[in-house]
């Protein structure tokens, strides 16, 4: 009796879905924008991760030492430094690769190149570049290296600049990430009261049918469940339309996505194959909640049994 | 057996629709509700399928007091009460069998339950080989079998007829009654509502007048009084 029931339910909730063809199809739309605009925010989101831990691996500390450094006064602070617990690797770069690695940058600056011909020491001291194994550690390592004896030996440090790139990047993902989240918020707002409002309409149109179910002693929720299974349907419909669409948008958009972060390693097509069911499976389990609870509110409010 | 112990129903709290009502229906009795529009006829059938709850006084139908009945269990109650009104109340995208079936669909009932009881009752209403009819293209008296057939789905033991031969003109409404008669022989008790005089006098049944939501008379073999 009970499949009995429910495959009727189900059919009656399928037969209300057509009668009123045009306003499930504005319901079904609407959740769609609500599903599309959440996946937008999961690409934005894994995006600005991905340009973040690219920035963070390319992020280095170039120590610059003054000229008159020797070498051995170099590997001094390199073994020194070594033996941090914050740091990954250290590079080390001779005064003589310096110089030529700024002769190199500035070949076409002949007034430079003119001006290093005539001088008769190497202007340029050795380098160092610290790479640390977090981020967060840089600081760290600077102070260190600022308090420690070698500190007049540095002629200059260029971490300030990754900092503030870094920075840039995650203020502007926040940014976009609130955006999404308004957008989203605004969708599953507007999807609620549509929802609200086809159920009602629903209830209006099968005002007869229920009448006479409530004069043949069909149960409560016999009379409630159509319109429940309804709004389910209208999660299942508009998620099945969302994948459907989300797809040929993440095939447009990877080519884009690796001109920006100059690499293929970064594929947003895998990262949504893999969380496949991560990703829609949830997203349909709260549209059909809300669905549910927003149906539930204009039974309630509706539907007299 | 049908008891009314001194019901009164109020509406808003000083439009009596009810008053003091007593009444003692036997199983497999015939009655006839007659008054004039606005004596309480439609409140009276409305307590007995607890659509309309009494402000005072209690409704006992089989022993079971359903005078503050349960939401729940008002579907049980209505599936043993078959109800049929003036204006048919059937579903106009539906055919005959379907519509009498829904009665059954909407409670669960099997298939080839269904299939087998839906026969039987349009026999019993004579619509047999109209099954696949509309509403529309019935008469009005078919429509009004159509919705008796739909109400004795459940085989219930009371049929309450509310105003059953209000829109049908003299030839269906002599037909109508000769099938609640017949009904009535199966053994089920019969509430009809009416204010139709002719109907009443014909019939030689029990008749119980209101008048002002009070029962003014209740005569054995009555006629119609007001």
């Amino acid at each position: 009796m009970f499949i009995t029931s429910l495959y009727r339910i189900t059919i009656f909730a399928w037969q209300s879905f057509w009668r009123n063809f045009w306003l499930s199809l504005v319901t079904i739309t609407i959740i769609i924008l609500t599903f599309i605009s959440v996946n937008f925010l999961i690409i934005i989101n894994i995006s600005t991760d991905a340009a973040i831990n690219i920035v963070k691996d390319k992020v280095d500390v170039s120590v610059y030492f003054k000229p008159e450094v020797a070498e051995p006064q170099v590997n001094e602070v390199k073994t020194y430094l070594s033996s941090l617990t914050q740091v990954k690797e250290i590079g080390y770069v001779s005064q003589q690769e310096a110089l030529e690695n700024f002769r190199q940058t500035h070949r076409n600056d002949s007034d430079i190149i003119e001006s290093l011909a005539e001088l008769k020491d190497n202007p340029i001291g050795a380098t160092l570049q610290i790479k640390a194994k977090n981020i967060e550690s840089y600081p760290e390592i600077m102070q260190v290296l600022d308090n420690s004896k070698y500190n007049d030996l540095i002629l200059d440090k260029n971490f300030e600049d990754h900092k503030v790139y870094i920075e840039k990047i995650q203020s502007l993902s926040a940014n976009i990430r609130k955006v999404g989240l308004i957008l989203s918020g605004t969708f599953f707002l507007i999807a609620l009261l549509i929802v609200f409002n086809t159920i009602r309409v629903a209830i209006y149109t099968h005002r007869h049918e229920i009448g006479v179910m409530k004069l043949v002693g069909a149960t409560n929720w016999f009379i409630r469940a159509p319109f429940l299974v309804e709004a389910v349907f209208y999660g299942i419909i508009a998620c099945v339309a969302s994948i459907v669409i989300v797809y040929p948008i993440l095939n447009f958009i990877q080519p884009y996505l690796n001109n920006f972060f100059l690499s293929q390693d970064f594929n947003v097509i895998s990262y949504f194959n893999q969380n496949f069911f991560k990703i829609f499976g949830l997203e349909l389990l709260v549209v059909i909640l809300l669905n549910i609870i927003s149906s539930s509110i204009a039974i309630r409010r509706y539907l007299r049994v | 057996m049908i008891i009314f112990k001194n019901v009164s129903k109020l509406y808003q709290s000083d439009v009596i629709a009810l008053k003091n009502v007593n009444l003692h229906i036997k199983p497999k009795e015939f009655i006839s509700i007659v008054g004039r529009s606005g004596t309480g006829k439609t409140t009276l059938v409305k307590t007995l399928i607890a659509e309309e709850i009494p402000t005072s006084g209690k409704v006992i139908i089989g022993g079971w007091d359903i005078t503050n009945i349960k939401p729940a269990e008002v579907p049980v109650l209505r599936r043993q009460i078959g109800v049929v009104f003036q204006d048919f109340k059937l579903l106009g995208k539906k055919t005959v069998f379907e519509n009498v079936a829904f009665a059954l669909e909407v409670c669960g009932t099997d298939r080839s339950k269904i299939l087998e009881i839906v026969p039987q009752v349009l026999k019993i209403v004579s619509l047999t080989g109209k099954e696949d009819r509309y509403p529309i293209q019935l008469s009005g008296g078919e429509q009004q079998r159509v919705a008796i057939a739909r109400s004795l789905v459940h085989r219930p033991k009371i049929l309450i007829a509310d105003e059953p031969t209000g829109n049908l003109d003299s030839f269906n409404t002599q037909e109508i009654m000769e099938l609640l008669l017949k009904i009535n022989e199966f053994g089920t008790t019969v509430v009809l509502v009416t204010h139709n005089r002719e109907v009443v006098n014909s019939i030689n049944k029990r008749v119980i007048t209101l008048d002002n939501g009070t029962v003014v008379s209740d005569q054995k073999v009555g006629k119609y009084l007001i």
